[in-house]
């Protein structure tokens, strides 16, 4: 067993970035009981919810366990004190984030793809049941109007501010 | 030119922790019409008030200024010191340098002193103005008005008979009894409810001192302290009371079947009914709605069976007029509607049920002679889940604790473990186990013994299979582990809510309800028992949620302030009324509608020959509230003691920075 | 009438049955469908990364829905729902980050209307066009049909955003399936998440949650399920065969999206409303209708 010191400064930070009260948390267990994440993937929401008001940042920001949560916003819609676990991880994921901590590979594609095409998606064949091939343009779909101008621009310098 | 004593009060650290109390006694006795200016640490103490009185003599003060706390607080403290000293007590005004100024500047002392020396400058210049004013003396209703007959208002209708005052007790229902009527066994002893209510209900119903009109609202309240104008609507029950020996063979021959509300829908009842064997006063009564014959003009089957001839469905509804000099509102509370809570699914399953449906099936006078069966198969429950705090302790509906809610599940637990045996499974579901009251938490330790799983933690939704078995997860974090529990029961363990006519009563009576619905006491520490209306007394749960010895206590409390109240020969009105300047009035009329408390009239008066309108206030109905004076355009209409010159020499004070 | 479409990314990249099945249906509801000149991406993913970023994307889609002169925009996807609306409510507030928000878009020409009205598929066609509209407008109905439905989660929840759908007992999507004439099955635990955004960095976990609910879904006797958003089709539908291998289960159930069903009620070809691309074993449901 260690010791945890509370980080209170960056406390402060994500209690700022959260839509919701994480203090008025009072550990009734109804988000943990019906998380989508926690079976499969044991993800507690009133734990990362008493480690925020705690202060115990470091730990829940280099973690891999706020990245399990499946936003199906159960728990935001549920609890009883209208504290939302979702918005407490989703702050805690930006902080990871900011900090240049893991983030999963694959959230990062997402931001490079959408610098380059606009979309978070790279377009795919679709093989159907008959074992034809199919894509936009064999289906007839209209071209994808990606955007133009100072696009590329103003979302990089929105992701780099500070 | 007046002779002004101005007293500022340390109140401890309260104010003089904010204020340079010196700096502003200072500045208070360089006032004009000042004559003296003291400061001292408690002024509302023995001392304090001594060195209020003896300036008085000693200084010759006509006017006396104390700033302290509130007014709400000790303005009639300080009334009394006053008036002790021979001074008349409504030369006296308060400055208020505690809420108005060190509770809520606290941060900046020097703009807080500032503010204090700015508002004893106003209260100086106002202090100037004030008149003499004489409290009237009014005579005293000896009876009271009951509202409710559940253990509250049967409580304090006991207490105020037995003291020898004339009470009028008004319940809604056929009978009385309330909610404790409709409880097994009563927590912590698990003493029998009906056992120990029913002996009351009798006593009430034969006291030579108390009138029962059940059955029967109040329509309107007109009046004031000591002397109000009730009148009660009692409904026709088509049944003749005095007749009727509640033999029940009238309900063994009605064909209309309806859902029991006394056994909150788990059984049946006739249209003509009693709510149950124990009802006081025992009488059938008919349920117009469901009726045949009020309904499709056929059947009375009743009247022609009924051997005492006492069905007469020619009964007219009854308007009552009382006169009392107090009233006691003891109208109970209500149960929180589960529905409101989808997840939780009531309704989508005959046995997922409120605790109050539990006290029915517990109860041998119940709709399974005291068998816990699920309501949906009729088999005995093997397994049961309580569910804690369902729309309490929750901001998307009632954010307070329902505060009896542990201590019921704690006794319903026991009782089933009793009933159901070694083999069956009890779990409660909570977020905290509260066993504050006196012999609570042994009600705990004994719950614990008895193999009851309490889990730390609420599921998120309840399951209802197709094939009807109720299953939940929850998450218990005492153990780190989810749950999946299987049950046959799931009682949702509903919060206390205010009642279904708290609106109405709070309109009827003038009697505002809190932010949490409950009807609100003048002062929630020192006044509990009192509502904001002088003469009306509030008893048992519809101030907040209670156990029974609480709303016992309430309600015996509640009986004890209008004991006092009505002992005395004559009552003092306070005089802060609205009056009418005859000169300037011109018998518009437009005052009259405005008034909340109806206590304008218009007269006429004979002048020069010729006749006129003129407005006069009805000094013992009106509060004073104002509404009038501002409505009139000449401002004919004056409030003593809050003039137009007092308070405009208050905001010129202000304005001389 | 004429509205607005912003498609999002799952549905131009892979859901193109969603899209030929919205496109063929529509106009036959008399209703114009009008692309934005430009799109991009709602921000849902770059929520995780950053949310000003995030709420950036957003009002971009809203500022070029305002280019259009039209003041509604249908927007199909469940999650692209989500971010527009929580996008909505941050600007609302109208604090630092909503300004530097409109300043940068007003750099690129664009400028944000808080005027414009968001639609999903569902509440478009339930309270817009109506369900007696949609009723009317079936040439062939879907009589006999036993469906399931699966509404999703960020289309309902959380309430307090204002959603299409009441949280705990949504009913427009059955609705809209009754008024083509089939029957809808109700069961336990519909409101459970098919695990989609937990695809990018779980992808097994993700896999699993959509196994579990169609395993529960094939224990029902229903002929399919009815689903309409992108996210909940591709887990469902097209990745049912992973979900099959990733949870050792066997998984047979017919997906389809409710525009796809609506066509078919419409008379309008298969092959125009995509149903060849479907992955999940639709044959057996559309055997059942010709019947």
């Amino acid at each position: 067993m260690s010791m945890s010191k509370p980080d209170l400064i960056l406390r402060e930070k994500v209690l700022a970035k959260t839509r919701r009260g994480v203090a008025d948390c009072f550990q009734c267990m109804k988000c943990t009981s019906g998380c989508t994440a926690l079976k499969l993937l044991e993800l507690k929401p009133h734990e990362i919810m008493r480690l925020i008001e705690w202060g115990f940042l470091d730990e829940l920001v280099t973690s891999d366990i706020i990245w399990t949560c499946a936003t199906c916003l159960k728990c935001t819609e549920r609890c009883p004190q209208k504290a939302s676990p979702y918005h407490a991880i989703m702050a805690l994921r930006n902080i990871a984030v900011e900090k240049e901590v893991k983030v999963p590979e694959a959230y990062l594609k997402a931001v490079s793809q959408i610098l380059e095409s606009g979309l978070a998606e790279t377009i795919q064949k679709i093989v159907t049941r008959d074992a034809e091939a199919f894509d936009r343009e064999s289906l007839k779909l209209p071209k994808i109007a990606n955007p133009k101008g100072g696009f590329q621009v103003a979302f990089m310098k929105i992701l780099e501010e500070r | 030119m007046a002779r002004i004593g101005v007293y500022i009060c340390h109140c401890g650290l309260n104010i003089a922790g904010v204020i340079d109390v010196e700096e502003v006694a200072e500045y208070a006795k360089s006032l004009p019409d000042v004559a003296i200016a003291r400061h001292y640490a408690y002024t509302c103490s023995e001392p304090g008030q001594r060195i209020i009185q003896e300036d008085i003599k000693t200084e010759k003060l006509d006017r006396v200024v104390v700033a302290a706390c509130s007014p709400l607080m000790h303005e009639e403290t300080f009334r009394k010191t006053v008036a002790e000293a021979g001074l008349n007590p409504y030369l006296l005004e308060m400055v208020n340098l505690r809420e108005h100024v060190s509770w809520v500047h606290f941060g900046k002392p020097e703009e807080a002193t500032e503010k204090a020396k700015d508002l004893i400058r106003m209260g100086v210049a106002r202090a100037k103005l004030l008149e003499p004013l004489q409290r009237k003396k009014v005579s005293v209703e000896k009876s009271v008005l009951v509202v409710g007959g559940g253990i509250a208002g049967i409580q304090a209708s006991l207490d105020l008979a037995n003291a020898g005052l004339d009470v009028i007790l008004v319940e809604k229902s056929p009978s009385i009894g309330g909610k404790m009527a409709m409880l097994d066994k009563t927590f912590p002893t698990l003493d029998c409810s009906a056992c120990i209510l029913t002996p009351k209900m009798t006593e009430a119903a034969r006291h030579p001192k108390i009138k029962l009109l059940t059955y029967a609202e109040v329509e309107n309240v007109s009046g004031h302290v000591g002397n109000y104008e009730v009148t009660i609507l009692k409904k026709a029950r088509y049944v003749d009371e005095d007749k009727c020996r509640g033999c029940g063979v009238c309900a063994t021959k009605c064909p209309v079947n309806v859902p029991d509300e006394f056994n909150m829908g788990l059984g049946t009842r006739k249209a003509i009914y009693i709510q149950f064997p124990q009802a006081v006063p025992l009488g059938y009564t008919i349920d117009e709605e469901n009726c045949l014959y009020f309904s499709k003009g056929v059947c009375r089957i009743c009247e022609k069976v009924c051997g005492f001839k006492a069905i007469n469905f020619e009964q007219k509804p009854q308007r009552i007029k009382v006169k009392v000099g107090g009233i006691v509102i003891a109208i109970g509370a209500e149960i929180f509607d589960a529905s409101k809570i989808p997840e939780f699914a009531f309704g989508k399953s005959k046995n997922i049920i409120t605790n109050l449906q539990f006290e029915r099936l517990t109860s041998a006078s119940g709709p399974t002679g005291g068998e816990i069966v699920c309501p949906q198969t009729n088999k005995r429950a093997r397994s049961i889940a309580f569910i804690q705090c369902v729309g309490s302790r929750d901001k998307r509906f009632n954010e307070y604790c329902c505060r009896i809610g542990c201590a019921n599940t704690l006794k319903q637990a026991i009782l089933a473990r009793e009933k159901l045996g070694k083999d069956s499974d009890i779990y409660v579901c909570y977020i905290d186990i509260r066993a504050f009251g006196r012999g609570y938490e042994e009600l705990y330790r004994r719950a614990r013994s008895m193999n009851i799983n309490f889990v730390a933690g609420i599921p998120s939704e309840i399951y209802v299979e197709p094939d009807g078995t109720l299953s939940f997860n929850v998450f218990d974090k005492n153990i780190d582990k989810l749950l999946e529990i299987r049950s046959d029961l799931v009682v949702l363990v509903n919060g206390l809510t205010l009642s279904y006519d708290a609106e109405k009563v709070s309109a009827v009576f003038h009697v505002p309800k809190g932010l949490d619905g409950f009807l609100l006491e003048a002062h929630p520490k020192l006044r509990p028992l009192e509502s904001v209306v002088p003469g009306i007394f509030l008893a048992g749960i519809c101030q907040g949620p209670k156990d029974i010895p609480e709303a016992v206590s309430h309600a015996s409390g509640a009986a004890a302030k209008v004991i006092d109240l009505l002992s005395r020969v004559e009552i003092e009105l306070e005089p802060l009324k609205a009056f009418v300047d005859k000169e300037f009035c011109s018998g518009c009329g437009l005052c009259m509608p405005v008034c909340p408390y109806t206590a304008i009239e218009m007269k006429i008066e004979k002048m020069n020959g010729s006749e006129r309108h003129r407005a006069e206030i009805i000094e013992e109905m009106c509060q004073g509230c104002g509404v009038c004076a501002i409505a009139c355009p000449s401002g004919a209409i004056k409030v003593h003691h809050y003039t137009n010159e007092q308070i405009l020499a208050q905001v010129h004070a202000a304005c001389l920075k | 009438m004429k509205v607005a479409v912003f498609w999002g990314c799952r549905i131009l990249t892979s859901q193109y049955a969603y899209e030929m099945s919205v496109r063929e249906t529509f106009p036959r509801l008399n209703v114009n469908l009008v692309d934005l000149p430009e799109t991009n991406c709602c921000g849902e993913p770059i929520k995780s990364i950053k949310e000003s970023a995030a709420d950036y994307l957003a009002t971009r889609i809203l500022a070029l829905t305002n280019t259009t002169g039209l003041s509604d925009l249908l927007v199909p996807c469940n999650r692209c729902h989500f971010a527009l609306s929580e996008a909505m409510e941050k600007l609302r507030k109208d604090d630092e980050t909503s300004k530097k928000i409109i300043n940068t878009l007003k750099e690129e020409g664009l400028s944000y209307n808080p005027k414009i009205k968001i639609w999903h598929t569902i509440d478009f066609l339930h309270d817009f066009v109506g369900t007696e509209k949609v009723k009317k407008a079936v040439q062939k109905p879907l009589k006999g049909l036993k469906l399931a439905t699966h509404v999703g989660c960020q289309i309902i929840r959380y309430s307090d955003l204002g959603r299409i759908d009441d949280s705990e007992n949504p009913q427009k999507l059955n609705n809209l399936v009754n008024a083509l004439g089939a029957e809808v099955v109700d069961y336990p635990k519909k409101l459970d998440c098919c695990g989609g955004a937990l695809m990018r960095s779980h992808p097994n976990a993700a896999l699993s949650l959509a196994s579990t609910k169609l395993t529960l879904l094939q224990s029902l006797s229903i002929n399919g399920l009815v689903v309409s958003c992108p996210e909940c089709g591709l887990m469902l539908d097209s990745k049912q065969k992973e979900a099959a291998a990733i949870a050792g289960a066997k998984l047979n159930l017919p997906v389809l999206y409710y525009t796809q069903l609506l066509g078919l009620a419409l008379n309008i070809e298969q092959e125009k409303l995509g149903l060849q691309l479907n992955q999940s074993p639709v044959n057996q449901l559309l055997l059942n209708i010709e019947r």
